[in-house]
């Protein structure tokens, strides 16, 4: 039986905006079944690398690969195993809150049926009366959990997150935080870009420091024993410092 | 269903759920079906009007009592111009180009010599056809509804979530353009509902129709694909808007009318005065068939005496004044059938030149396309008036062979007490002369005529089609 290969695999990434270098040599892995928080300042190169593991941007050098499709060479393939939660939300305003899941989920060829749906969208936070309400009139964390709903009603191997809880108040993040347990239990790979170090702290298996375009310090939780969040801080706030789990 | 007609669906639901654009598709669909109903009741009346007035001139003329043959040429009579059964759906030029004519000896009247091209399509705003709708106000309305369609994905960032859940830039053009299609298919439709009405009429031709159908549906899916191509071009709707609205002004109401001036102002035509000038000018160096003393009917004369062995014309076995008249008509018509020609080379000059200007309109390239199948065009008009001009001659010339054959030469010139009578002949001699018979063209050679429009609004499509797979695969791309 051949080896299971990492759903999400990054080896040696450089890439450039032009002149700007935004990648410079980076290497990362999430395995299935855990979640990754990727952490680091702005302009470090986060939202980059989920650009570049969905195909929208090429990198200069390096691998990458996403369920062993590299997206650069066939985006749609790739994106095919991703469900992808952006910072700013995205919807279809003309749609109702399960017209919306029900249109993304055909697109992609995971029709669910009503049923399923609402589940989805409760589980996500939404309450029942906004359901079929079309979206024109949605806050932010109301439209965010449709697209949270969305992302994870589509089973796929691979769970790409920016930061998911923005727009959440804090009763939302925890249940967010539950719903993306449920997702890992389920063997799916989840690496999410944040700045809630709680939140990375609280559900994280392995947290990575991006710096200057590439990985600078990895740490892993093992069992019960979680993140030092005041350590996680510190690195954040200094880096270069080795954070303890 | 496949991922196309699932984008397809959702633009035409966001259509459907857009109260304007709903207003706006019932009420062209409402516009078209008036321009239908009132298009075909005026073009019924026009036609009964005719059919009444060439009855009744008909009769007019058949009406005459015993009279000399001549009196009869200058009585003359009116012929009028009947219309196809497409001109309920275009009726073309007709409105400008005159469509009755009075026959009369030694002259050509009225038309032959009209501008048919002063018209434009402005002029028409005042005429709600099908055609006009079709070619004016459809791709408006098509404009209203999809310039956002790939534009608005862009800009709000739906595009990416479209290609996240898989889907391919390719596959969301031809979604979109499934959608808009449909909607140019209904646009179009209530036109074509129409046209299946004329189908039932007496002369309507299947060729010159199926023309006119693809014709059409071809414009206006050549519309969704400039709207899509425009709207993947720019990164936010309000600029495809404007662009849209833009290239609107000047493919449909522009060049339409700018075209028409620019190839008079290129090849000028001489007004009707200024040609009537110049006839009689000439008529005048040709010669007169009254005046027996003008030198080349002196030469006629002494041809006419040789052919038949005779020294004088009372001695001719046929009426001198009758074999006069003949030729004096066979100068005049050529003289006329000279100016004519020239006349319609020009405005054929200048229609070829309207129709180069179709390579940068394909509005013009339809309006040609549609007026040519529905035999509408100055071709038609010219047809027309060369029947009649050829009915004409040959109505003279048969009523010169009754003056040169059924009036004696002596009787002729007489001007005695009896001679008005003895001059006359039978009035069952004017009802046995035939009425005139439009021939109408074939439909192959409408859609002949037809065919330099379809060909070019084909090569729009190629043209725009390619462009717009080009521009799509920078679709969303970081610019």
């Amino acid at each position: 039986m051949p080896p299971m290969t990492d759903p999400i695999l990054i080896d040696d990434l450089t890439l450039a905006y032009g002149t700007q270098r935004v990648l410079s040599g980076l290497s990362l892995r999430v395995p299935a079944g855990s979640i990754t928080a990727l952490l680091g300042g702005n302009g470090a190169g986060k939202s980059t690398t989920l650009s570049a593991l969905l195909g929208f941007t090429r990198a200069q050098s390096g691998s990458i690969a996403v369920c062993g499709i590299d997206p650069a060479a066939d985006p749609d393939g790739a994106r095919r195993h991703i469900a992808y939660l952006p910072e700013n939300v995205a919807l279809y305003e003309h749609l109702s809150a399960v017209e919306n899941a029900d249109y993304l989920l055909a697109l992609s060829g995971e029709r669910q049926p009503r049923d399923a749906i609402v589940e989805g969208l409760a589980a996500a936070g939404l309450q029942e009366q906004a359901w079929d309400q079309r979206l024109g009139g949605f806050s932010k964390g109301m439209r965010q959990k449709v697209a949270i709903a969305v992302a994870l009603l589509r089973r796929v191997p691979v769970l790409l997150l920016d930061e998911p809880t923005s727009g959440l108040d804090p009763r939302a993040t925890a249940d967010f935080n539950a719903l993306l347990v449920q997702v890992r239990a389920r063997g799916t790979a989840v690496l999410m870009v944040t700045h809630d170090l709680l939140s990375a702290a609280d559900i994280a298996d392995r947290i990575a420091f991006i710096e200057a375009g590439r990985v600078a310090h990895e740490a892993s939780a093992s069992g019960a024993e979680r993140f030092d969040v005041r350590a996680l801080h510190a690195r954040f706030q200094a880096g270069g410092a080795k954070v303890a789990a | 269903m496949s991922i196309v007609r699932l984008i397809a669906r959702d633009e035409l639901r966001l259509m459907a759920r857009n109260r304007v654009a709903v207003i706006a598709v019932v009420l062209l669909v409402l516009l078209t079906l008036v321009a239908v109903a009132s298009s075909w009741a005026h073009q019924n009346g026009i036609a009964e009007l005719r059919g009444r007035h060439a009855h009744a001139a008909e009769s007019a003329f058949k009406a005459q009592p015993d009279r000399h043959p001549h009196r009869v040429v200058h009585y003359g009579t009116f012929v009028f111009r009947p219309l196809g059964p497409l001109a309920a759906f275009d009726p073309g030029v007709d409105a400008f180009t005159g469509n009755s004519m009075f026959l009369e000896g030694h002259r050509q009247n009225t038309a032959n010599f009209g501008d048919a091209r002063q018209s434009s399509l402005l002029v028409r705003f005042g005429q709600l056809t099908p055609a006009f709708v079709l070619q004016v106000v459809a791709p408006l309305l098509l404009i209203f509804l999809g310039y956002g369609a790939l534009a608005r994905e862009t800009e709000r960032g739906t595009l990416r979530l479209l290609m996240l859940q898989g889907t391919s830039r390719g596959q969301v053009v031809r979604g979109k353009l499934l959608a808009l299609g449909a909607v140019a298919m209904l646009a179009g439709l209530p036109a074509m509902i129409g046209l299946v009405g004329i189908a039932g009429q007496p002369g309507a031709l299947a060729l010159p129709m199926l023309a006119i159908a693809l014709g059409y549906a071809g414009y206006l899916a050549l519309w969704a694909v400039l709207i899509l191509l425009v709207s993947t071009l720019v990164r936010r709707s309000r600029d495809a808007l404007l662009a849209l609205v833009a290239l609107w002004a000047v493919a449909v109401i522009l060049l339409p009318r700018v075209a028409p001036d620019a190839a008079n102002a290129a090849v000028p035509l001489s007004n009707r005065l200024q040609t009537e000038v110049a006839v009689a000018r000439d008529l005048r160096t040709m010669g007169d068939s009254h005046n027996p003393d003008d030198p080349h009917f002196a030469q006629f004369k002494q041809a006419a005496l040789d052919r038949y062995g005779v020294a004088t014309v009372e001695d001719l076995p046929v009426n001198y004044k009758g074999l006069l008249a003949i030729e004096g008509e066979r100068l005049s018509a050529s003289l006329y059938d000279r100016y004519a020609d020239a006349s319609y080379a020009a405005q054929a000059r200048q229609n070829g030149l309207v129709d180069w200007v179709g390579l940068l309109s394909p509005t013009i390239a339809l309006r040609s396309l549609s007026m040519a199948a529905a035999g509408t065009d100055f071709a038609g008009h010219r047809r027309f008036l060369e029947q009649a001009e050829a009915y004409r001659f040959a109505l003279v010339q048969r009523l010169n062979r009754l003056q040169m054959e059924d009036v004696s030469y002596a009787d002729d010139g007489a001007t005695d007490a009896g001679a008005d009578r003895r001059k006359r002949i039978a009035a069952h001699n004017w009802q046995a002369m035939p009425d005139f018979r439009f021939s109408p063209p074939s439909g192959s050679t409408l859609v002949g005529k037809a065919l330099p429009g379809l060909v070019i609004l084909l090569g729009w499509m190629a043209g725009a089609l390619a462009s717009l797979a080009f521009a799509s695969r920078r679709l969303g791309a970081r610019r």
